[in-house]
C-alpha cells in the first residue's frame, strides 16, 4: 500500500509498518477481546491507532484532491492518460482502506452478541418479575435487588406500542406530520430510552448505586402498569375508572420503582430529587397517554347515533352493556354495506 | 499433432517414430468450429426445469403450509433448511388482495411492517438462540404463518370486525398465527422451553396485521 501511494504520501512511511503492526494484532476476525502479549510495545490504545488512522485517510484525502487537481491540469496540458490512471488508483486504495476501518469498526462495536446474556431467560423468571414489578417492598435499609435482562422490558415497550396504536385506531387519531405507527413506536421508546438516561444521570447525580442497564430493566417492568390501566382504559370509557387506575396501579408501579431507589441511596435530598423526579414522569406519562389518544372517542360515540345530536359533547359516557337488538343488524355489516344502506334509505 | 510434440515430449519420446510433418513457424489451426447445431441442442437439453431453477418447489411449498394450518402437528426441524421465499410472497400478496376487496389499499403496510417485523424477529432470535439462525429462514416462517391472517382479512371483507365476535376471532387467528411461528421456531433452533417467550413477539406483529385488517 506504501509503495502505490508514495508520490502521495511519500513522508508518511513511518506509519506503514505501525499500520501493518496493528493489522497483525487483531486475532479472532474482530473480536472485542485483544490479547495483550502480542501487543506491539508501541502502539497505545486502539483509540490512538484509530486517530492516526483517521489522520492518515484525512491526509491521503487532501492529496487525492490535490492529484485530482494535478490531473486536471494535466489533462488540459494533454497527459491525462498517466494521470488520470494514478488518481484513480489513489481513490481506489482509499475507498478500500475506508471500507475495510469501518467494517472493522463495525464487526467491533455493532456486534450484537454484546446483547446475549441479557436474554437469557425463562418464561417462569419473566412471569415472577412482572408480578414483583406491582409489589412494592418496604425494604430499604439495604439495595434491593434488580433484574438485570431486556427481554421483559423491551417486551413490554412493545405491548405498549401495540396497545398505543389500538387506541389510536379505535379512536380515530389522525396525526398530519407523520404515521400512527411512527408515533406510537417514537413516544414508547423515547420515553424508556430518554427518562432511563435522565434518571441514570440523575442517580449518578445523587450517588446512587445503579447501573444504566439496571435503570433500563427497572423502567421497562414498570411499565407493566402503564400496559395495563391503558388497556383497560382504552376500551372502558369512563373518567373516574381511569382515575383511580390511575392511581392504583401506577401507583404502585411507581412505588416499587421508588422503594428500590431509595434503597440504592444516601441521603434524604438526594432520595427526594431522585425519587421525585421518577415519580412524577412514571404518574405524569400516563395521564398523558391516557389524555392525547382517546378523547375523540366521545364525539364519535355520540354522532353515531343519529343526526339530531350536537358535534361534540365532552361528558363521560356509558357504553350500554347489552346492545339493543334492533341495532345489531347495523354493527354487524361493514363501513362499506352501512354506507351503502345509508344511501339507498335517504334516496 | 505439431501441439502434441511439442507440449508431450514424453509422447514424442514414447512414440519416436513419427515423422516430423508439421509447420513450427506457421500458427496452426487450433480451433476447429463444430456445427452450432449439436452444442445448442445439448446445452438446452441439459438445462433444469424453470421452476428448479428459480427454486420453486410446489410439494415443499404445500408441506410448509400443512404444518401451519395444522397447529397441533409436530413440525420437523428440517423443514426450514431451505430458505423459501416464494411462498411468503404469495402469501403477502393474498393478504393485500383481500384487504383490497375490502377497500383498503395498503400494500405498502403490509410489505413495510414483514420486512419490519422479520428485521426485529432475526434480532431477537439471534440473541435468544445458542445456534444462530439467518434473515431468509426467520422472513420465511414469518411469511408461511401469515396464512391464517389471510383467512381473518376475507373474513373481514363481508362482516365488521369490530364487535365481540371480531374480537373474538381475531385473538383467536393471531393466536394461530403465533403458535405456528413459535413452534417451528423452537423446533429448528432447538429452543425447548421458551416457546411461550418466543410466541409473544410474534403475537405481536400479527397483531399489527390484525390491526390493520380491522381497522
Amino acid at each position: 500500500m506504501a509503495t502505490t501511494a508514495t508520490p502521495a504520501g511519500g513522508s508518511r512511511n513511518g506509519t506503514g509498518p505501525e499500520w501493518g503492526g496493528f493489522e497483525e494484532n487483531i486475532q479472532g476476525g474482530g473480536s472485542a477481546v485483544i490479547d495483550m502479549e502480542n501487543m506491539d510495545d508501541t502502539s497505545g490504545s486502539s483509540f490512538e491507532d484509530m486517530g492516526e488512522l483517521h489522520q492518515r485517510l484525512r491526509e491521503e484525502e487532501v492529496d487525492a484532491d490535490a492529484a485530482a487537481a494535478e490531473e486536471e491540469d494535466g489533462e488540459f496540458l494533454g497527459m491525462k492518460g498517466f494521470k488520470g490512471q494514478l488518481s484513480r488508483q489513489v481513490a481506489d486504495q482509499m475507498w478500500q482502506a475506508g471500507k475495510r476501518q469501518a467494517s472493522r469498526a463495525f464487526s467491533l462495536y455493532a456486534n450484537i452478541d454484546i446483547l446475549r446474556p441479557y436474554f437469557d431467560v425463562e418464561p417462569a423468571q419473566v412471569r415472577s418479575r412482572l408480578l414483583e414489578s406491582m409489589i412494592p417492598i418496604k425494604m430499604v435499609n439495604f439495595p434491593q435487588k434488580i433484574a438485570g435482562e431486556l427481554y421483559g422490558p423491551l417486551m413490554l415497550v412493545f405491548t405498549l406500542v401495540a396497545i398505543l396504536l389500538h387506541g389510536m385506531k379505535t379512536s380515530d387519531t389522525i396525526i398530519r406530520e407523520g404515521t400512527l405507527m411512527g408515533t406510537a413506536i417514537g413516544t414508547c421508546f423515547g420515553y424508556w430510552l430518554g427518562v432511563s438516561s435522565f434518571i441514570y444521570f440523575l442517580a449518578y447525580l445523587c450517588n446512587a448505586q445503579i447501573t444504566m442497564l439496571q435503570m433500563l430493566a427497572l423502567l421497562g417492568y414498570g411499565l407493566f402498569g402503564h400496559c395495563i390501566v391503558l388497556l383497560i382504559t382504552y376500551n372502558i370509557h369512563l373518567h373516574a375508572l381511569f382515575y383511580l387506575f390511575w392511581l392504583l396501579v401506577g401507583g404502585l408501579s411507581t412505588l416499587r420503582m421508588v422503594a428500590v431507589l431509595v434503597s440504592r441511596t444516601v441521603g434524604p435530598t438526594q432520595r427526594l430529587l431522585l425519587c421525585g423526579t421518577l415519580a412524577a414522569l412514571h404518574m405524569l406519562f400516563l395521564l398523558y397517554l391516557h389524555f392525547a389518544y382517546h378523547k375523540v372517542v366521545e364525539g364519535i360515540l355520540d354522532t353515531l347515533e343519529g343526526p339530531n345530536i350536537p358535534p361534540m359533547q365532552r361528558v363521560p359516557r356509558d357504553i350500554p352493556a347489552v346492545l339493543p337488538a334492533a341495532r345489531l343488524p347495523a354493527t354487524v355489516l361493514n363501513t362499506t354495506v352501512k354506507a351503502v344502506e345509508v344511501t339507498l334509505r335517504s334516496h | 499433432m505439431i501441439m502434441e510434440e511439442v507440449e508431450d515430449p514424453i509422447t514424442k519420446m514414447i512414440q519416436p517414430q513419427q515423422p516430423y510433418t508439421g509447420q513450427i513457424f506457421q500458427p496452426t489451426q487450433t480451433f476447429t468450429p463444430t456445427t452450432p447445431q449439436p452444442f445448442y441442442g445439448n446445452s438446452f437439453e441439459d438445462e433444469p426445469p424453470l421452476l428448479e431453477e428459480l427454486g420453486i418447489n410446489f410439494d415443499h411449498i404445500w408441506q410448509k403450509t400443512l404444518t401451519v394450518l395444522h397447529p397441533l402437528k409436530v413440525a420437523d426441524g428440517s423443514i426450514m433448511n431451505e430458505t423459501d421465499l416464494a411462498g411468503p410472497m404469495v402469501f403477502c400478496l393474498a393478504f393485500g388482495a383481500t384487504l383490497l376487496l375490502a377497500g383498503k389499499i395498503q400494500f405498502g403496510y403490509v410489505y413495510g411492517i414483514s420486512a419490519i417485523g422479520c428485521l426485529g424477529m432475526f434480532c431477537l432470535l439471534n440473541l435468544m438462540s445458542m445456534t444462530g439462525v439467518s434473515f431468509g429462514c426467520v422472513a420465511s416462517v414469518l411469511g408461511y404463518c401469515l396464512l391464517p391472517m389471510i383467512l381473518l382479512s376475507s373474513f373481514a371483507v363481508i362482516f365488521s370486525l369490530q364487535g365481540m365476535v371480531g374480537i373474538i376471532l381475531t385473538a383467536g387467528i393471531i393466536g394461530w398465527c403465533s403458535f405456528s411461528a413459535s413452534k417451528i421456531f423452537i423446533s429448528a433452533l432447538a429452543m425447548e422451553g421458551q416457546q411461550l417467550l418466543v410466541a409473544y413477539p410474534c403475537a405481536l406483529l400479527y397483531g399489527v396485521f390484525a390491526l390493520i385488517s380491522v381497522f
